[in-house]
């Protein structure tokens, strides 16, 4: 067999697996009701606990949360982002260091109203930390999405 | 000038027909093991995949729930073909086929400064975001997909001639 030929059965070959890996998934996913063929969930089922998609809040929103104080604002990016510039009275809480046992749980009340946010709206960090505060109790989370970058190209207060 | 090839269309590597074997089980055993167990959590979550694969903002979303019912099980059967010896090149070329779309995918999101989880092994959003080093890993991998590829040849049957062995001289 020539080298043509060896390589026209490796083609051959993978063709082969890749339908067959189609098949499979998509026979899988509709037996078991998963992915491709998950019936939407209903809107009562999506408003339940910490399934339910955070809100958002907007630039202005952030900035009348900032000036009233009545907000905490969490910063879910890595600890040295946080140190080279964060949101002026932020926390940092990176999202890879959350566990249900993070040290910060035990000192904001769960009722207090938390906003999260990470770089901007490239990052979904901001996202996940809601949905992870909210799983852990806290029952007032947003997400300010426009995060970082938006905040600093509006020139608000910052640190350090 | 082309490398020399064997009957069979495999390329002659420069190392001894039985250390060549050994390597190429090597990287097959590696490869298989890392595609079967990076196939499973992904086929048992095919909805946290597919907004793994959405968060790389590359795919519609459509046919980003069609990839991740697809492609968790073409990782599964390449790893199982890897491993057990059967359409060996098949599994390394589309193996070195998903590497390079994946390779491109972290790489173009490290571009863009998307700051997202891999979903490489593990669909735990709060795991370690991607970075350079998956890059590096995916070439190593790419490696030895590319050694499985040139260097795999089916088991000789009896009866048939195999490689006269070459011996450099002692060991």
């Amino acid at each position: 067999m020539g080298v043509a030929g060896s390589y026209r059965t490796a083609l051959r070959e993978a063709a082969g697996i890749a339908a067959a890996a189609a098949v499979l998934g998509f026979l899988y996913n509709g037996v078991t009701g998963k992915g491709f063929f998950r019936t939407p969930t209903s809107p009562g089922e999506s408003v339940r606990g910490a399934a339910a998609p955070p809100e958002l809040v907007s630039l202005d929103e952030a900035q009348r949360f900032h000036r009233q104080g009545s907000a905490l604002f969490v910063d879910a990016r890595q600890g040295a982002d946080f140190s080279a510039g964060r949101i002026a009275g932020a926390i940092s809480v990176p999202l890879q260091q959350f566990h249900a046992k993070h040290p910060v749980l035990a000192l904001i009340p769960r009722d207090r109203t938390i906003i999260t946010y990470c770089d901007g709206a490239e990052c979904n960090s901001s996202v996940e930390l809601a949905a992870l505060l909210r799983a852990a109790g806290y029952t007032n989370v947003k997400v300010f999405f426009g995060g970082w970058r938006e905040w600093l190209a509006h020139g608000q207060p910052t640190e350090p | 000038m082309a490398r020399p090839r064997t009957t069979d269309g495999a390329v002659k590597l420069p190392v001894r027909p039985d250390l060549r074997r050994v390597h190429v089980t090597l990287a097959r055993i590696v490869l298989g093991t890392v595609f079967v167990f990076a196939s499973i959590e992904k086929i048992a979550d095919p909805d946290a995949f597919a907004a793994a694969v959405a968060n790389y903002r590359a795919l519609p979303a459509f046919p980003a729930l069609a990839a991740a019912t697809v492609v968790p099980w073409v990782e599964l059967l390449c790893g199982f073909g890897l491993l057990s010896g059967t359409r060996v090149r098949g599994s390394a070329l589309l193996i070195s086929g998903m590497l390079v779309v994946f390779t491109g995918l972290v790489i173009s999101a490290l571009l863009r400064g998307l700051d997202i989880s891999c979903g490489c092994f593990t669909l735990d959003p709060s795991a370690a975001t991607v970075g350079w080093r998956k890059v590096a890993e995916n070439v190593l991998l790419l490696a030895a997909a590319g050694l499985v590829l040139i260097g795999w040849r089916e088991a000789p049957r009896f009866g048939q001639a195999t490689e006269p062995r070459v011996d450099a001289g002692g060991d």
